[in-house]
């Protein structure tokens, strides 16, 4: 019996995801499309990261980071593809990987700082995912290197 | 999974046939139960149950554009078509002047469109103006969302839409743009004959 557990748990794993696939095969869930993680680059810069999957985009307008307890200073988001909407006008979207230095207002190495991000997109298929916010916890090592990447935590829909 | 949460999409289905079609979808239902495992049975078979009553549809209570509440059920015996929207979503915008245009076309004859908006009302109100909007746009506000899962919405995008048929039961559910050719054919099985 102990050796069919294994099994079981793959045959029920299986059964969840096709319930969910089998409505829409292609879409991804929003944490799996727009994938995000973050370390610390150095005392007082962290690198966020999101890996967009293929055939989905993130708004660059949309996208916002934040950091606390040491507040995030201006931080610039790199260009992103020019898109004409016809009802926001001209927008711009990020597809594959972006990567956004977020600088901290002040040094804070050895401190454990908390980054949260904003973010929303579309799949081309045709469906758009809410606003999107995601949290995720850095160490910021003393020494001065960069820390691990670390992937975000679901915090949830709709801050 | 999802011609079993819309049985009969591709032509009339008569009550007697309609039962029958439930013992095929059951006996499928039962088929994929054994094939993977007893347990996934009860999973199938809540999403299947869930999505043909569409009394969770028309028991919904939400504010129009001038803070009314309005009640899906005013418009029971309709075909009712209930779209979850934003003004932040492109592919929700496309499409609703096709809704507009069927609104009119079809309204006479017994379908009723309902908008409910993941979004703030300004922006409600401004893009109502420039598609002129005629049938009501409920807000729903980004609670909404969790309202869509509760119907269907697993992956919580837009658009969604249920059509819901004029005995109360879902006909339909389609996360993505609904095509016109699905829509016309959907109201014309859904809508007496002339």
């Amino acid at each position: 019996m102990r050796s069919l557990l294994p099994l079981l748990a793959i045959v029920f794993a299986t059964a969840h995801a096709e319930g969910i696939a089998s409505l829409e095969p292609k879409l991804l869930p929003p944490e799996r499309a727009f994938h995000l993680s973050a370390r610390a680059l150095d005392a007082s810069t962290i690198e966020a990261r999101f890996d967009v999957a293929d055939g989905y985009y993130l708004y660059r307008d949309k996208m916002q980071f934040t950091t606390d307890p040491v507040p995030a200073a201006k931080l610039d988001l790199p260009p992103g593809k020019p898109k004409h909407d016809a009802f926001f006008g001209d927008v711009e979207t990020y597809r594959g990987e972006v990567v956004v230095r977020v600088p901290l207002a002040q040094a804070a190495a050895g401190k454990t700082i908390t980054l949260h991000a904003n973010s929303q997109g579309c799949a081309d298929v045709g469906v758009c995912y809410p606003p999107n916010a995601q949290q995720l916890t850095l160490a910021i090592p003393a020494g001065g290197k960069p820390g691990p990447f670390v992937e975000a935590g679901r915090k949830g829909l709709f801050q | 999974m999802s011609e079993a949460r819309s049985p009969g999409a591709s032509s009339p289905v008569p009550p007697q046939r309609r039962s029958r079609r439930r013992l095929l979808i059951a006996g499928a239902v039962a088929a994929a139960a054994l094939a993977v495992g007893s347990g996934t049975a009860y999973f199938v078979h809540d999403a299947k149950d869930a999505s043909r009553d569409g009394s969770a549809v028309l028991g919904l209570v939400l504010p129009d554009l001038h803070g009314q509440q309005q009640a899906l059920a005013q418009w029971r015996g309709k075909v009712l078509v209930v779209n979850f929207w934003a003004t932040w979503c492109a592919p929700c915008r496309e499409e609703m002047p096709e809704f507009v245009a069927v609104q009119a076309r079809d309204g006479p004859k017994g379908v009723q469109f309902v908008g409910i908006a993941v979004d703030d009302p300004d922006k409600v109100r401004t893009f109502a103006q420039e598609v002129k909007l005629n049938y009501p746009a409920l807000i729903g506000g980004y609670g909404a969302i969790e309202l869509s899962k509760t119907l269907g919405n697993e992956l919580a995008a837009l658009p969604f839409t249920i059509v819901v048929d004029r005995q109360g039961r879902v006909a339909h559910t389609q996360l993505g743009p609904l095509k016109r050719a699905t829509l016309d054919g959907l109201l014309a099985r859904l809508l007496p004959q002339a």
